[in-house]
C-alpha cells in the first residue's frame, strides 16, 4: 500500500509534464496560427513572420516549452493572452474558474437535493408502480436536451412570469443563478435517484437494519438513522464525480444564460488559438484530474476492502 | 469533457474504478453460475427472461427497433425528397401536405426528421464498430493477461491519454486529418463508384471514432483488465493452461466470454450516448454536413426561445424524436443492467 | 456491492453529460444561429467570428451597422414594410485634397442644443480583442477604441474624413506633404494637452516592431520612413530596408504643428489616418505604467472606467472632450452574453439586433414593438464564394459564370432571409465611394447557366458524369452552422447537374488554408477598412495581392489597378475602378452573394440619436435620453 502510494506520487509530475507537453506540441503543430487571427482579413506573410519571430513562436518546440514551464514553475506566470491582448492569463482565467465552480456547486446541490429524497422514496416503494414511475420520470428528464429546457425556462420564468432575471452573473446567492443551476442540475437527478435507490435497497438487506427493526425502533428512526445514513456513503463519494461531470457541460448553459464561466472562455480561446490561455487550462485541468484520480484510488480500498491496490501485478 | 459515445466510461476515474469493482462482482456471478450444472446457458437465458418481464423496457425496445427499421427504409416511406427546397413555402406550420410543417428552406420537416433519425442510426452503428470498443478490449486483454511490463506500459499510457483535454485535441486532430482523408476518400469514391461515404457522414464518424478511441479507450481497457485478472486466477484457466491451450485460444474462448456480460451492459447503456454524440460532433463542427439531415443540427439551429415562440414546429418535432430515442435507450440500458446484474435489483 | 450499483449510474451519467455537452454545442445562441444574415460568423473579422457563439453578435452589431441618412439625426423607423432603397446614404466621393485649402472639414461638435443630459445606455457587446488602438484590427475592438481614443482625423457620420484633434490641415502642391495644426483645446482625458510630440511618438510606437501591430503597414505604410521603422534585422540583411529609430516622414514643427511626408500622392491617405492605428496615446502613461490599458488616458469622448473580461465594460463621459462632452453619463456593455431578445423585452438592455425568427412578428404594425424596429442599411462589406480559377472545373470562365447565373439570390433573400441581406450586384456596396449602379451583374437565369455549361470545355464531362468534384469550404467556429441560404444554393446548382460537397473548417484553420490558396471553392467576405474603392478592388483582385485568394490574375486589371493607385483626379480614378469592377464581374472569379449587415435593430423609444451606421465611427457622444 505504502509503496503503491509513493509510486503514484512519483509518477504524478511526470504525467503532468507528458500531458502538458503533448498538448503544447499539438497546439503549436496543429493547423491555425494566432498571428493569422490577429491579422484577420489583412493577411500579410511579412508581417506575420515578423510578429511570430518577436513572439518566439518560431523557436524550436522544446525551447518554447521549457521557457513556458519555467515561467509557470518559478513565477507562477502563465504568460499573456493572445486573444485578450495585453491581459495576463491569470487575469483572464482566474475569476472565470470561480464562477464556473460556484455554478457547478449550485447545480450539484439541486441534483442531490432532489435526487436523494426521491431515490429514497423509490427504494421504500420498491416493486410498486411508484418505484417504476419515479425512475422513469427521472430518466425522462435526463433525456430532455438542454436545447429545449433552457429556452422553455427562459420563456416561462423570465419572459411570461417575469420572476427571474434572464441572464448574467451575480454570485452564488443571486437569483440569477437559479435557472442555469436548474437546467444543469436536473438531468443528473436520474443518476442520483438510481444510485440512492440501489444503495438503500442494499442497506435494507443488511443485518443491522433487521436488528434495528427487530429491536422495535420507530420506523422513522430506522429509516433516517440507519438506512439513509449508510446509504449515503456512496453518494458522498459520487459528489466529486458529479461535479467533475458538470464541469464539462457548462458551455451551453453559460451561453444561454450569459454566465462568464470557463466553458465559453475555453471555446473562445480555442477559436483564437490563444495558446497561453489554453495551456493554462490544460495545466489546471490535468493537475486537478490527476490528483482527483489519486484521491479516488486511495479512497476505494477504504470504502471497499475487497479492492486491493496494485492488484494488477499478478505474478 | 466529451462524453464517450459508447458509454464505456472513459476518463473519469470513478467510472473506471467502478467498472472494476463491478466487474469483480459480475465475475463472481459468472463463477457462481459456472458451478451450476447447466453452466453458461442458464445465465444468459435467465438474464433474457428477466429482461422480458420489464414491460416498459420491451415497449422501448420495440420503439427503437421501429425507429431503426423505419429509418433505414426512409427513402421508401418519406413523402418528399429531403433536399427539395420550396422557396414559396418556407417555415410553414403543420398542414395536411406537410404534417410536421416545412423548414427554413421550405423542405418537408417530416422527411427531414425521418432522415435525421437515419443519420443517427448510421452513426450509432459506425461508432460502435469504431475504435473505443475494439481498442479497449484488445488493450485490456493484453494488459491483464500478459502482466508485468506490458501491463505497466499500457496502464501508464492509458493514464496519459485519458488525462488530456479531449475536445481540444480532438478538434485539432480532426482539422488536421479530415481534409487529407476527404481527398483520399473522394478518390476512393471516384474509383469505386460509391457515393454515400462522404454524404452520410461515415467518413466523419470514422475519423471521430478513431480520435475518440485514442483518448477514450482506457476506461474499457481497465474494465477488461480487471475482469481478466479475476478470471486468471480461476480454475478453468489453470485447467486450460495445463491442457496446453494456446494463449490466443484462452483469451478468445475463456476470457472474452467472461467480459461479454459487462460489455453488453455498457453498450446498451451507452447507446443514447452514441446517439447524442452526433450533436456534440455538430458542435465541434465536424458532424454531418448539409444537405444530409441531422437531428443534431436541427436542435442546434433552432434551440432558442425565439424559435419556440415564433416557429415552434421547427424545434418541437426534432426534439420529440431525440427525446424519445434517448429515453428508450436510457430505459433499455437500465433494464439490461438490472437483468444482467440481478443483485443490484 | 453498493459500489457495484454505482456503475449503472455512471453510464447514464455519461448520457446526461452528453446532453449537457451537446448543449455546449450551443455555442451559438439563439438569435445568432437562426439568422444567417447577421449571424454566420463574419469570415473577415476574427473578432466577430469568435464572438459569434456568444450571442452578442447580433446584438453587438446593432451599433456597427448602418442605417440612417447620416446627417439626419432622426432615424428612419420602419412601420410595416421596410424599404431597402433610400435607406442608404449617398456618400460624397472622397475628394483628393486640392493644394492650399484645408484638406478636410472639422468634425461636428457634439450638438449643443443641450438635449436632456445624463443616463446610462445598456447594451450587449462582445469582448474586444484589444483595447490598445495600435493593435486593433477588427470591428469589435474599434467600436471601443473609437470612443476612448482619437487621432488627427476621424470619419464623419457620412463617412468623410474630418479633423478630430487637428483644427486645420494643408497639403503641398505635389500631394506629398500634409501639415496638421492641433486644436488649442485638444487634451487627454486627464486634462493634459496633446502636443505634436505626442502625435509623432504615437506613430512611431505603432510602427515599432516590438509593439506587434498587425496594421501598421496597411495604414501607415504610405508615410516615408515607416517601413524602415518596422524593419527587422533579417529584412535589413535581405536589403529590403534600413533599421531606423524614428519615422523620418513625421516631423514636429512646433508644439501644435506636425508634418507628414508620403512616398507618393495617395488620395486615400486621410481616410487611412482615421483608423485606430494612427490614434494618439499618452507617452508618459504608456511608457511608465505597465497596466495602462486598464485605465487608458485617451483623447476620446468616453473614458474606459471599468473592464472585467467576459463580464462588463463601462465607458464614462469625458468632460474635457474637445468637441464638447457627450450627453449621456455612461455606457454599460454587458459582455457575458445572454438571450438578447428576452433581455430587451424585459427592459434589461436598450438595443438589440433582430433575428429572423422574430422579424415577421415585429414587422406587423400591430405589434407593440413595431415602432421600435429600425431598418439599417447594409455594412460596407461584400460576401462571396471564391472560385479557384486554376482548379478544374473553375478554370473555364463559362463554368464560373454559369455558377453565378444558377442561383436565385433575390428569391433566397426574400423567402429565406427575410430581406435582411441584399443581393451583391458587384464588388462595391451601395453607398460606398465609386459605387456604380450601372454594372452588368448576374441575375437568376438557369437557362443561360445551362447554355454556358454546355458550351464550356466541361460539357462532355458533365454529360458523362465525369464532372470534376467540387468541395465548398466554409468557415465556422464552435456552434456555427451551415448558413441556410447555402443549402438552397447547393440545391440550385444540383439542378444544373453540379453536385457539391460542403466542408466546414473552424476559423483559424480556414484562415490559414485560404491564405495558402488551398481551397477550390470557399465562402468568404470582405469588410471595408476605410471608405475608398482601392480597399475593395485593389486588395481583392490584384494578381499580387495577398487578399486575392482565388489565384485570379488578369494583366489588364492589374495594370488599371496600378494606374489608379497614383491617379490624383478623383473622377478619373473612380472611372478606372468602375471599369475594373466590370471586368472582374465578367471574369467571375467569385459567385457574388450578399451585401449584408445588421438588417434590423430594436431600439428603446427613450434612446435618441443612436445611429445605425455602415462603418465603425465614434457615435456614442450623440446619444441622449429623451425622457
Amino acid at each position: 500500500m505504502g509503496v503503491y502510494v509513493i509510486r503514484r506520487l512519483i509518477w504524478l509530475p511526470f504525467l503532468v509534464v507528458i500531458v502538458t507537453f503533448i498538448t503544447f506540441a499539438m497546439l503549436r503543430l496543429g493547423p491555425g496560427d494566432p498571428v493569422q487571427i490577429w491579422l484577420g482579413q489583412h493577411q500579410n506573410d511579412e508581417v506575420r513572420e515578423r510578429i511570430r519571430a518577436k513572439l518566439g513562436l518560431d523557436d524550436p518546440l522544446f525551447i518554447q516549452y521549457a521557457r513556458y514551464m519555467e515561467g509557470v514553475i518559478t513565477r507562477l506566470d502563465f504568460g499573456e493572452s493572445f486573444k485578450f491582448r495585453g491581459k495576463s492569463v491569470r487575469e483572464v482565467i482566474g475569476t472565470r474558474i470561480l464562477v464556473s465552480m460556484q455554478l457547478n456547486l449550485a447545480a450539484v446541490i439541486i441534483t442531490l437535493g432532489v435526487g436523494i429524497p426521491v431515490g429514497l422514496l423509490a427504494a421504500l416503494r420498491q416493486g410498486t408502480g411508484w418505484d417504476n414511475l419515479i425512475v422513469s420520470i427521472a430518466l425522462a428528464f435526463q433525456s430532455l436536451p438542454v436545447f429545449i429546457t433552457a429556452p422553455v425556462m427562459l420563456l416561462v420564468f423570465a419572459l411570461h412570469l417575469d420572476v427571474l432575471p434572464t441572464s448574467g452573473w451575480g454570485g452564488f446567492f443571486s437569483p440569477k443563478i437559479i435557472m442555469p443551476a436548474i437546467v444543469m442540475g436536473v438531468p443528473g437527478i436520474a443518476i442520483v435517484v438510481r444510485l440512492v435507490r440501489a444503495s438503500v435497497l442494499d442497506v435494507l438487506g443488511q443485518e443491522y437494519v433487521r436488528t434495528a427493526r427487530a429491536k422495535g425502533l420507530p420506523e422513522l428512526t430506522v429509516r433516517y438513522r440507519h438506512i439513509l445514513r449508510n446509504a449515503l456513503i456512496p453518494v458522498t463519494t459520487s459528489f466529486g464525480f458529479i461535479l467533475a461531470g458538470l464541469a464539462g457541460g457548462t458551455f451551453i448553459v453559460e451561453i444561454y444564460f450569459g454566465i462568464p464561466g470557463v466553458g465559453r472562455l475555453s471555446l473562445e480561446a480555442l477559436n483564437a488559438r490563444d495558446y497561453p490561455v489554453l495551456m493554462g487550462f490544460a495545466i489546471i485541468a490535468t493537475t486537478f484530474f490527476v490528483l482527483a484520480n489519486l484521491i479516488v484510488d486511495l479512497m476505494y480500498p477504504w470504502l471497499d476492502p475487497r479492492i486491493r491496490l496494485g492488484a494488477g501485478h499478478v505474478a | 469533457m466529451l462524453p464517450d459515445r459508447s458509454g464505456l466510461s472513459t476518463r473519469d476515474s470513478h467510472a473506471e474504478q467502478l467498472d472494476w469493482a463491478e466487474s469483480e462482482l459480475s465475475g463472481d456471478q459468472l463463477l457462481e453460475l459456472d458451478t451450476q450444472p447447466i453452466r453458461g446457458h442458464s445465465y444468459w437465458s435467465l438474464a433474457l427472461r428477466r429482461l422480458y418481464r420489464k414491460k416498459l423496457a420491451m415497449v422501448c425496445i420495440s420503439i427503437i427497433a421501429f425507429m431503426y427499421v423505419g429509418s433505414l427504409l426512409s427513402p421508401l416511406i418519406t413523402p418528399y425528397d429531403f433536399r427539395a427546397v420550396d422557396l414559396q413555402n418556407t417555415r410553414q406550420g403543420p398542414s395536411l401536405a406537410h404534417p410536421f410543417g416545412t423548414d427554413r428552406q421550405g423542405r418537408d420537416m417530416l422527411t427531414r426528421v425521418i432522415f435525421g433519425v437515419r443519420t443517427t442510426v448510421i452513426i450509432t452503428i459506425t461508432s460502435l464498430l469504431g475504435g473505443t470498443l475494439v481498442l479497449g478490449v484488445v488493450m485490456g486483454l493484453m494488459s491483464g493477461y500478459m502482466g508485468r511490463w506490458v501491463d505497466a506500459v499500457i496502464m501508464r499510457t492509458g493514464e496519459v491519454t485519458s488525462s488530456f483535454p479531449e475536445i481540444l485535441l480532438l478538434l485539432i486532430f480532426v482539422s488536421a486529418f479530415r481534409p487529407r482523408l476527404l481527398t483520399a476518400v473522394q478518390a476512393f469514391e471516384d474509383a469505386t463508384g460509391l457515393d454515400w461515404i462522404i454524404r452520410l457522414g461515415v467518413l466523419d464518424f470514422m475519423i471521430i471514432s478513431v480520435g475518440l478511441a485514442i483518448f477514450g479507450w482506457f476506461g474499457m481497457a481497465r474494465l477488461v483488465r480487471g475482469q481478466v485478472l479475476q478470471a486468471r486466477e480461476s480454475q478453468y484457466i489453470e485447467a486450460a493452461l495445463v491442457t496446453g491451450a494456446s494463449t490466443a485460444h484462452i483469451l478468445r474462448v475463456h476470457m472474452l466470454r467472461n467480459i461479454l456480460s459487462p460489455l453488453i451492459v455498457s453498450v446498451s447503456a451507452g447507446l443514447a450516448g452514441v446517439a447524442g454524440a452526433e450533436l456534440v460532433l455538430s458542435w465541434i463542427g465536424v458532424g454531418v454536413f448539409p444537405p444530409t439531415p441531422s437531428l443534431g443540427r436541427m436542435l442546434f439551429e433552432n434551440g432558442s426561445p425565439q424559435v419556440l415562440l415564433n416557429h415552434p414546429h421547427l424545434i418541437l418535432f426534432p426534439i420529440g424524436a431525440v427525446t424519445l430515442l434517448f429515453f428508450c435507450f436510457n430505459i433499455l440500458g437500465d433494464a439490461v443492467n438490472d437483468a444482467f446484474n440481478p443483485r443490484t435489483r | 456491492m453498493v459500489l457495484a450499483s454505482f456503475r449503472l449510474l455512471i453510464l447514464p451519467a455519461m448520457l446526461s453529460l452528453l446532453v449537457l455537452v451537446l448543449a455546449c454545442g450551443g455555442g451559438s445562441p439563439p438569435e445568432t444561429e437562426t439568422s444567417p444574415a447577421a449571424t454566420e460568423p463574419t469570415p473577415t473579422l476574427p473578432a466577430r467570428a469568435a464572438a459569434a457563439p456568444t450571442a452578442t453578435q447580433s446584438a453587438g452589431d446593432a451599433g456597427t451597422s448602418a442605417a440612417t441618412p447620416a446627417q439626419a439625426p432622426t432615424r428612419e423607423s420602419v412601420p410595416g414594410q421596410p424599404s431597402t432603397s433610400g435607406a442608404v446614404p449617398t456618400v460624397a466621393p472622397l475628394a483628393a485634397p486640392a493644394a492650399g485649402e484645408n484638406c478636410a472639414p472639422s468634425a461636428d461638435l457634439t450638438f449643443d442644443n443641450r438635449p436632456p443630459q445624463g443616463g446610462t445606455l445598456v447594451r450587449l457587446y462582445a469582448d474586444p480583442p484589444s483595447i490598445d488602438p495600435h493593435l486593433v484590427s477588427d470591428a469589435t475592438s474599434s467600436v471601443i477604441t473609437n470612443e476612448v481614443f482619437g487621432g488627427l482625423v476621424t470619419l464623419s457620420l457620412d463617412y468623410q474624413p474630418v479633423l478630430d484633434l487637428a483644427e486645420s490641415c494643408s497639403v503641398s502642391d505635389d500631394g506629398l506633404t500634409y501639415t496638421f495644426v492641433l486644436r488649442e483645446n485638444a487634451s487627454f482625458q486627464d486634462g493634459s494637452p496633446v502636443t505634436a510630440q505626442d502625435v509623432k511618438w504615437s506613430i512611431e510606437r505603432a510602427a515599432d516592431p516590438d509593439t506587434l501591430s498587425t496594421t501598421a503597414e496597411t495604414y501607415l505604410g504610405d508615410i516615408v520612413g515607416v517601413k524602415d521603422k518596422l524593419c527587422t534585422e533579417e529584412a535589413q540583411g535581405a536589403g529590403e530596408c534600413t533599421i531606423a529609430d524614428e519615422v523620418r516622414g513625421v516631423q514636429v514643427i512646433d508644439d501644435r504643428t506636425i508634418e507628414f511626408t508620403l512616398d507618393a500622392p495617395k488620395a486615400y491617405f486621410l481616410a487611412k489616418l482615421s483608423y485606430p492605428t494612427a490614434y494618439v496615446l499618452d507617452q508618459d502613461q504608456v511608457t511608465e505604467d505597465g497596466s495602462w490599458l486598464d485605465r487608458p488616458n485617451g483623447t476620446g469622448p468616453f473614458r474606459l472606467a471599468q473592464y472585467d473580461i467576459g463580464e462588463l465594460l463601462i465607458l464614462e463621459k469625458n468632460e474635457h472632450y474637445h468637441l464638447g462632452p457627450p450627453h449621456i453619463d455612461s455606457v454599460h456593455m454587458i459582455l457575458s452574453g445572454g438571450t438578447a431578445m428576452i433581455m430587451y423585452e424585459n427592459d434589461e438592455i436598450h438595443l438589440t439586433g433582430v433575428g429572423t425568427d422574430d422579424l415577421p412578428r415585429l414587422l406587423d404594425p400591430n405589434d407593440p414593438l413595431n415602432p421600435q424596429l429600425h431598418r439599417s442599411a447594409q455594412d460596407f462589406s461584400v460576401f462571396y464564394i471564391g472560385l479557384n480559377v486554376n482548379d478544374p472545373p473553375f478554370d473555364d470562365p463559362k463554368v464560373r459564370q454559369a455558377m453565378n447565373y444558377a442561383i436565385d439570390l433575390s428569391g433566397i433573400a426574400e423567402n429565406v432571409l427575410d430581406n435582411r441581406v441584399s443581393q451583391a450586384t458587384g464588388v462595391i456596396p451601395p453607398g460606398f465611394p465609386s459605387y456604380n449602379e450601372n454594372l452588368r451583374g448576374y441575375t437568376f437565369n438557369p437557362d443561360l447557366a445551362r447554355e454556358l455549361l454546355e458550351s464550356s470545355t466541361y460539357a462532355d464531362a458533365l454529360a458523362s458524369g465525369d464532372f470534376p468534384r467540387i468541395t465548398l469550404t466554409i468557415s465556422g467556429s464552435f456552434g456555427a452552422t451551415v448558413p441556410t441560404y447555402l443549402e438552397v444554393m447547393l440545391e440550385q446548382w444540383r439542378a444544373l447537374g453540379i453536385e457539391i460537397d460542403i466542408q466546414q473548417t473552424e476559423w483559424a484553420t480556414f484562415l490559414q488554408d485560404v491564405n495558402d490558396k488551398k481551397y477550390q471553392m470557399f465562402s468568404h467576405g470582405w469588410i471595408a477598412d476605410y471608405p475608398d474603392p482601392e480597399n475593395f478592388l485593389d486588395l481583392l483582385f490584384h494578381g499580387e495581392s495577398q487578399n486575392n485568394h482565388t489565384s485570379y490574375s488578369n494583366p489588364e486589371v492589374n495594370r488599371l489597378l496600378e494606374e489608379a493607385r497614383t491617379e490624383r483626379d478623383r473622377d478619373r480614378r473612380f472611372e478606372i475602378y468602375n471599369q475594373v469592377e466590370q471586368m472582374v464581374l465578367d471574369d467571375a472569379p467569385w459567385v457574388w452573394t450578399w451585401y449584408r449587415g445588421e438588417g434590423y435593430a430594436l431600439i428603446k423609444p427613450e434612446v435618441s440619436d443612436y445611429f445605425l451606421l455602415q462603418m465603425s465611427i465614434p457615435k456614442y457622444r450623440y446619444i441622449y435620453f429623451n425622457k
